[in-house]
């Protein structure tokens, strides 16, 4: 399995399209975003500067693209490729090719997080101690496994073309609605009531709240969680229906 | 009786493939039908039939691909699933897609570290014949060059069973040839190998066994000549003046019929001989006009054999 791993990596390495939009392109959407703000002006209602509101958000945007758009689209691609069935034809266990995918994609998203660090303290000033820097990034990095399972459901739910617009659906309204592109605390009433539930809101609401030095709501953690058990149990419902009709 | 139950459960363990009263259906469709097949080890077995009687389906069921509706399937004694997880079957796919963005190296190299009984990687790419193409991207190969790779894959060990659903597909003459030499070469090592095709000549050239399919059922079981002696009826057409009862006599009593049907002064016969028939309504006294022979293709020889079939279990 680790050289399936490996290869799955090497070529997602190797793919530029595909690390520019997970690593390259927070980076800068962070640049532009945060770019503009002075380093002392507060996002509404929190007592977080915008560099350090945005460096999470764009940090935990970067994770998301690395593991969901990478997962969705090549996991329908090679079912209908008939490359899934080829695997099944190896010594390789049923759930190897998936495990295959999350790990590769979870290693692309690592840099994707740390260049939003590196920017945000050398360029913006962005100051945290040293535990929090890797409570930080561990949370972010693990946080992202939720959407690295989501990813692998798409990827089994959707077939050809209709694999992108659906996974360019989930991505854009669960980033904007979750607050990773604009404070939620900017959205009305109603609105904030129904996102506060939406995995990228935890996911950001954990980053923050590590920053701003508190211990992360219990609330945050539950929902992410219980969006792992059932994105992971859809994945694995999806995955052995895929196997016996394949 | 006791001795009996031991023979019969030894020749299960032992045989390389078998299938006990396995059936599939797609919804309405059933792809197989109740077949029963048994291969020993170290044969060489072309499973042949047109599209859609089952060829696909029934390696799929053999390979653990899909799971049978009824029957069951045992490869070596084993599950199909566990009889890949032991490194005794390899497999080549029509439908098996290619990882994509590496190259023919690195793939064929996860090929060999994911199989139980593995050969060196360059010994693989040698026999397939595509050290040439090793450094090249796996989505930049033709078609043929692509099954190259498939094949490279299917033998990356020392597999005791290879199967192939159309391997030559794509390739041309000499390709075809070479392809063929390699695989005898495989079977001259003592392994089994099935191969699909609906080429009755690839059966003939290759195989020492013709397992034909039709609509999911097994209609014969020989040796290829005992396959193309069958399949290989003439139809035989032409028009006759008037058509009465002693015509009809005469016709029916022709040597070396195996169907005949007479509409209005056309009749049409499926022959086994068709010289000998023909020279048989010349010498009933019969004058045949436009008269036609020609041969049947594989797909009417199938149909001819079928209607045999049925003709004999009515």
């Amino acid at each position: 399995m680790t050289s399936l791993i490996r290869l799955e990596l090497v070529r997602a390495l190797r793919n530029k399209k595909f690390l520019f939009f997970s690593v390259v392109y927070p980076a800068v959407l962070y640049l532009i975003l945060a770019g503009t703000a002075s380093k002392d002006s507060k996002v509404a209602g929190t007592s977080l500067t915008l560099p350090t509101y945005y460096m999470v958000a764009m940090a935990s945007f970067g994770a998301l693209t690395a593991v969901l758009m990478g997962n969705s689209e090549r996991i329908a691609k090679e079912r209908e490729s008939g490359w899934v069935r080829q695997l099944r034809l190896t010594s390789l266990p049923g759930s190897g090719y998936v495990l295959g995918k999350i790990s590769s994609a979870a290693v692309v998203s690592l840099p994707s997080i740390v260049i939003v660090f590196v920017l945000a303290a050398v360029l913006k000033g962005v100051t945290l101690s040293a535990s929090q820097w890797l409570a930080l990034t561990g949370s972010i990095w693990a946080g992202s496994l939720v959407f690295a399972a989501l990813g692998v459901a798409i990827g089994y739910l959707a077939t050809g073309d209709a694999v992108r617009p659906i996974t360019m659906i989930t991505y854009f309204a669960l980033s904007l609605l979750g607050g990773l592109w604009i404070p939620t605390t900017g959205f009305p009433t109603w609105l904030q009531n129904i996102v506060q539930w939406l995995p990228t809101h935890a996911y950001s609401a954990v980053g923050q709240a590590i920053e701003l030095g508190h211990t992360p709501q219990w609330k945050d953690f539950a929902i992410l969680v219980a969006y792992l058990l059932i994105f992971t149990g859809g994945a694995a419902w999806l995955y052995r229906k895929d196997t016996r009709t394949a | 009786m006791r001795c009996m139950t031991t023979t019969v459960e030894a020749g299960t363990a032992t045989a390389a493939v078998h299938f006990d009263q396995v059936s599939k259906s797609y919804g309405d469709v059933r792809a197989v039908d109740g077949l029963s097949l048994e291969l020993r080890p170290g044969e060489t077995v072309a499973l042949l039939g047109p599209n859609g009687a089952g060829k696909s389906t029934t390696l799929d069921l053999l390979l653990g691909l899909r799971n049978p509706d009824q029957g069951s399937v045992r490869v070596f004694g084993l599950s199909p699933r566990d009889a890949i997880v032991a490194g005794r079957v390899g497999a080549m796919l029509q439908s098996g897609g290619l990882m994509d963005e590496i190259t023919v190296r690195e793939l064929v190299k996860l090929a060999c570290d994911l199989h139980p009984k593995r050969y060196p990687v360059a010994d693989v790419l040698t026999r397939a014949g595509i050290e040439a193409l090793a450094d090249r991207k796996v989505n930049k190969l033709s078609g043929g060059q692509e099954q190259r790779v498939r094949f490279a894959l299917a033998t990356a060990g020392a597999n005791d069973l290879i199967v192939l659903d159309e391997p030559t597909t794509g390739m041309d003459v000499s390709a075809r040839q070479a392809f063929w030499a390699t695989m005898r070469e495989q079977a001259d090592q003592g392994r089994a190998v099935l191969f699909a095709t609906h080429y009755l000549e690839e059966a003939d050239e290759v195989a020492d066994r013709v397992l034909v399919l039709h609509r999911g059922r097994l209609l014969a079981d020989g040796s290829s000549t005992e396959i193309k002696a069958r399949a290989g009826q003439r139809r035989i057409a032409f028009d006759l003046e008037t058509v009465d009862e002693q015509v009809k006599e005469k016709l029916r009593k022709l040597p070396f019929l195996s169907s005949i049907d007479i509409s209005a002064e056309t009749v049409r016969i499926q022959s086994t001989d068709a010289d000998a028939t023909v020279h048989a309504v010349y010498g009933q006294g019969l004058y045949p006009r436009n008269l036609e022979v020609a041969g049947l293709g594989l797909e009417q020889a199938f149909v001819a054999i079928t209607a045999a079939e049925e003709a004999k279990t009515a």
